[in-house]
């Protein structure tokens, strides 16, 4: 039995010697028998929208003899799959990315690759995706695409209620007085807003009302639990509780689109399906704190293309990213992403466009904030926390005191 | 002589080898190599650093999550598991009936097992929504205001359950095919003796099948405490955390934080757990699963046998 | 054996509750994947479609390679069942009817490999297969089952152990050896619970997506669970392809477990009376 249990232990013990020991040396699969190089490109788009980037991704490959790039889709897994590729060390050369504080050591820094290729280059982006690309200084992914959040209203619900459309100017009073007629004259809710906000998203109505969840050393004790950052969740709250606002289970597009709810806040994600359905709706910049003396702020949500640290191939990588974030290639994607470049902006006139000028124009208000993800370092628990307690607050079946919660938060 | 003694002690080797092989090439050393892990801070990012048993010492002491998770899972485990079974062998029973277009029920229990998991999630969420699903349509047609099922946490829970029993048609299949083993003679003497239905359920049928109760008993327990997929995309552990299972927990652990050493010490105390809830039911299982190789003793006669 | 009227009464009333129980959702599943996606999420809702959209289907298995999937979902899952039905017979078959040194520990270890979650087992497990360079191929999805898996030699001993010990004894007096008696006498009457850990692993292989999804890179090597799960999105969920996909998905396992069912009927005549 003995002896059995330890030719059991060495075996195992040769198994795990043997694994440790391949973490680092993969095996080199890099350069394939015609002598082109292979570059892994991972993206997190799903069915069509996947065609039409392996035309691009083709495109690519015909225009170079030494290079060929192979896209990998893996939807909403896509986290999930390159945590695996990092841990096991076998990341895909260039992917998408949003996430830097998550992932930045297992990306490759990108600073000489721009520098090389010019001042122009990185002027022609839009100034303030940089900082949303970019971790303790140094920048780690191109930007291929973003957006802010913006007010989604139903027209036919404003007609329907009488009342004049939401405008760029409006104040949350507005809003409010607007979404108690909405509720009153029709069926449809005035408001909906998600009742378990992504921390990361919510910090922007802090920011529009003067507040943050931190300072610049990162604590949560004074900023979170402040009387500005108080008011905000107690507005939302309130609306709730006074019935003419709903705080949805998901995001609130589903309820949006079936005509359930007359306005939501949301980033431009919907658009497509919106414009599927044939709704007839309208997108204004997000509404200002009457009290705060300015413009209301956006949060961004940017995406990225990075190169991995750990590829083979990094300046094959880089040329496929230059490529990938070129004019062209923004047009091409124009519909999936709104254009990062203002070159392209001008070119394509998506200013003149009522359905996406707005997201630029909440880009423009929001210059100069820096989210608590990027300071704080454990964000990803810390947002696992502060999810918990928004949503004690907006949980109609809890609906706590909104400066109990707050002050219990800023404890984190 | 001493060749035929040697083939014959060998043999039970040569038909578990596959196994071994399998176990030691494929298993054995992910699972060491997880176990190992667990003594680690390791972010994936980048190298991992040894802390001894920090990641236990912070899941005992600090992390209150972890005590949360794991009564949400025990609680699961609780009534899942035994409801489980009990619809499971009730459907088996009702499936083995001699009437008229039983076939045709047979398969449309089994339709839900062999959906897969994503559409499932997607529209129980549909028909679970307080405000805008389809059962609460219904109720309020019937004049009921139906509870928020998956925003109050009196409701989650239940909601979980009840979308996770859609699947039972795995473990119906299981008990179906060891009743439909069992020889018809025995139900045959027994009903020359007048014995009940009901009787003859508890005097032949259950007897008989203990031992695929005992593995449906265990496999289920694993299951339950594994239990992801579904609550990540109905719940998503909420709300208010209400249906945060372990398995999740540690899911996130591993790659929503990114802590992988961490995952693994959570990991491996979820292995002792059920390590020993599955011996408790082994040794337990003595006193009441038979197996007709046991049998041959003579003091566990079956009803059906006399 | 007759029965009465009253219980057959009470039978059919049970069958069909249960049946609405189980098909109610599968029911509105179905006539959604009709609508337009509007229509889809649209309160209150509606049980039919207002027009009947077949193009979905059609839309749904062209937005994506499937067929390149289908392909490799059926390799994958043929090549699993029967590495599966041979190794998992063969080795419950050890576990149940022989006695010998280690045998509980074994055992016991096999249950064991059961219950460490995935989750953390799987980066050690993509090193290994990086190793072997299997990544990107279909050899991690199905190689392994051909040593068994220790769900269904768990399942295939507890069947094994009820069968009466008198069998092998029988046989051996007529000088068979363990493996003709495991042959000829056993596989026979283990049709059955053969079949049965068939189509369990055909639907599991079937649906399972996330070995798929770690083990495999290309849109060429994807499966149908994989393809599937790619309509959901990060920010949108392609609703009605995905119901598309899932409905066409389930017609090959129903068709199996249509026919498998009568295999596992036949079983009550069987040769083990």
């Amino acid at each position: 039995m003995k002896r059995k249990l330890a030719v059991l232990c060495m075996l195992s013990l040769t198994a795990v010697t043997v694994l440790s020991g391949c973490g680092g040396s993969k095996t080199n699969q890099d350069t394939a028998k015609d002598g082109k190089t292979k570059i892994r490109f991972a993206s997190w788009d799903v069915a069509e929208d996947v065609d039409r980037q392996q035309e691009l991704v083709d495109k690519f490959n015909l225009a170079h003899d030494d290079i060929e790039v192979t896209l990998e889709a893996y939807g909403q897994d896509f986290d999930t799959k390159i945590s695996a590729g990092m841990g096991s060390g076998d990341t895909p050369d260039v992917m998408y990315m949003w996430n830097y504080p998550s992932y930045y050591q297992g990306l490759e820094p990108l600073g000489s690759f721009i520098e090389k290729e010019g001042e122009s280059y990185k002027a022609n982006f839009y100034d303030t995706l940089w900082n949303y690309n970019s971790m303790d200084g140094q920048i780690y992914g191109i930007p291929i695409g973003f957006t802010t959040h913006t007010l989604f209203y139903n027209k036919d619900l404003f007609q329907e209620a009488g009342i004049s459309e939401p405008t760029n100017d409006w104040t949350w009073d507005d809003l409010q007085q607007a979404a108690k007629t909405i509720s009153e004259k029709t069926s449809a809710k005035g408001f909906a807003f998600p009742m378990k906000p992504d921390p990361y998203d919510f910090e922007m109505y802090l920011w529009s009302n003067g507040a943050a969840y931190c300072d610049k050393e990162g604590n949560l004790e004074g900023n979170i639990n402040s009387k500005e950052s108080e008011e905000v969740f107690q507005m939302f709250q309130d609306m709730e509780k006074e019935g003419y606002a709903v705080a949805t289970e998901k995001s609130g597009t589903d309820e949006f689109r079936s005509g359930a709810v007359a306005m939501y806040v949301y980033g431009a994600w919907s658009i497509n399906s919106l414009k599927e359905d044939g709704l007839n709706y309208g997108v204004v910049a997000i509404p200002a704190f009457a009290n705060a003396g300015k413009d209301s702020v956006s949060i961004l949500s940017s995406s990225g293309i990075s190169i991995s640290k750990d590829s083979k191939n990094k300046e094959a990588a880089w040329e496929f990213v230059k490529f990938w974030t070129n004019e062209e290639s923004n047009k091409a994607r124009i519909g999936l992403e709104l254009p990062v470049l203002s070159s392209v902006v001008e070119s394509e006139k998506i200013m003149d466009q009522p359905e996406y000028a707005p997201f630029y124009l909440m880009l423009e208000q929001s210059t100069g904030y820096t989210s608590a993800s990027f300071i704080i370092k454990e964000w990803s628990e810390l947002s696992e926390k502060l999810s918990l307690s928004f949503e004690e607050v907006f949980n109609p079946s809890s609906l706590q005191s909104v400066p109990d919660v707050l002050n219990s938060a800023a404890q984190k | 002589m001493k060749q035929k003694k040697f083939i014959r002690n060998a043999t039970p080797y040569f038909f578990i080898t596959p196994w071994i092989i399998g176990f030691l090439v494929f298993t054995i050393g992910p699972l060491i190599l997880s176990l190992g892990m667990s003594f680690f801070d390791w972010p994936l990012t980048s190298d991992p650093v040894f802390k001894g048993f920090g990641n236990y010492t912070e899941m005992f002491t600090k992390d209150t999550q972890f005590w949360k998770s794991l009564t949400i899972s025990l609680k699961y485990a609780a009534i899942f598991v035994p409801l489980n079974m009990a619809i499971a062998l009730f459907l088996a029973m009702l499936i083995t009936q001699p009437v008229n277009g039983v076939k045709i029920y047979r398969t449309i229990f089994y339709i839900p097992a062999v959906i897969s998991g994503v559409a499932v999630s997607i529209i129980w969420g549909w028909i679970l929504n307080g405000d805008y699903g389809v059962l609460n349509y219904l109720l309020s047609l019937l004049g009921i205001t139906g509870p928020r099922w998956l925003v109050d946490p009196a409701w989650a829970l239940f909601a979980v359950i009840l979308a996770s029993a859609f699947g039972v048609g795995t473990m119906m299949l299981i008990f179906y095919t060891d009743i439909k083993n069992i020889p018809i003679d025995l139900y045959e003497a027994s009903s020359l003796d007048g014995a009940s239905p009901a009787k003859q359920f508890f005097c032949i049928t259950l007897p008989i099948i203990t031992p695929t109760i005992l593995f449906n008993l265990i496999t289920s327990v694993i299951s339950s405490f594994q239990q992801v997929t579904l609550v990540m995309l109905l719940t998503g552990g909420g709300p208010l955390k209400s249906t945060y299972f372990y398995g999740l927990y540690t899911y996130n652990n591993a790659f929503k934080h990114h802590k992988l050493g961490y995952a693994s010490a959570n990991a491996w105390v979820m292995f002792i757990i059920i390590l020993i809830l599955t011996a408790l039911i082994f040794k337990s299982s003595s006193t009441w699963v038979f197996y007709e190789t046991e049998a041959k003793n003579g003091k566990k006669k079956k009803g059906g046998k006399k | 054996m007759k029965m009465s009227m009253k219980s057959k009464v009470i039978i059919y009333t049970l069958l069909t509750a249960v049946a609405v129980y189980f098909l109610a959702p599968f029911i509105y599943m179905f006539f959604t994947a009709f609508k337009t996606e509007a229509e889809a999420i649209a309160y209150p809702p509606r049980l039919f479609p207002s027009k009947w959209l077949f193009e979905n289907f059609k839309n749904a298995w062209q937005s994506q390679p499937f067929g390149t999937y289908l392909k490799n979902s059926i390799i994958i899952t043929v090549m699993t069942t029967a590495g599966q039905i041979i190794s998992c017979s063969l080795v419950a078959y050890g576990f149940a009817r022989f006695e010998f040194k280690g045998k509980n520990l074994l055992f016991m270890i096999l249950l064991s490999t059961m219950m460490i979650p995935w989750d953390v087992t799987m980066i050690p497990q993509y090193m290994e297969f990086n190793l072997f360079g299997w990544i990107n191929t279909l050899k991690p999805l199905i190689v392994p089952a051909w040593f068994g898996s220790a769900y269904y030699i768990f399942l295939m001993r507890q069947f094994l152990m009820g069968v009466p010990k008198d069998f092998e004894e029988a046989a051996r007096i007529d000088g068979a050896n363990a493996f003709q008696i495991y042959w000829k006498i056993f596989m026979p009457i283990l049709k059955p619970s053969l079949i049965l850990v068939g189509v369990l692993n055909m639907i599991t292989v079937w649906n399972d997506y996330l070995g798929p999804l770690i083990f495999l890179h290309d849109r060429s090597k994807y499966t149908l669970a994989l393809g599937l799960a790619t309509f959901k999105g990060i920010h949108s969920t392609r609703i009605i392809p995905m119901l598309c996909i899932t409905i066409i998905m389930i017609i090959p396992p129903i068709i199996i477990f249509i026919i498998a069912q009568k295999y596992i009927v036949e079983g009550t005549s069987g040769s083990i009376k």
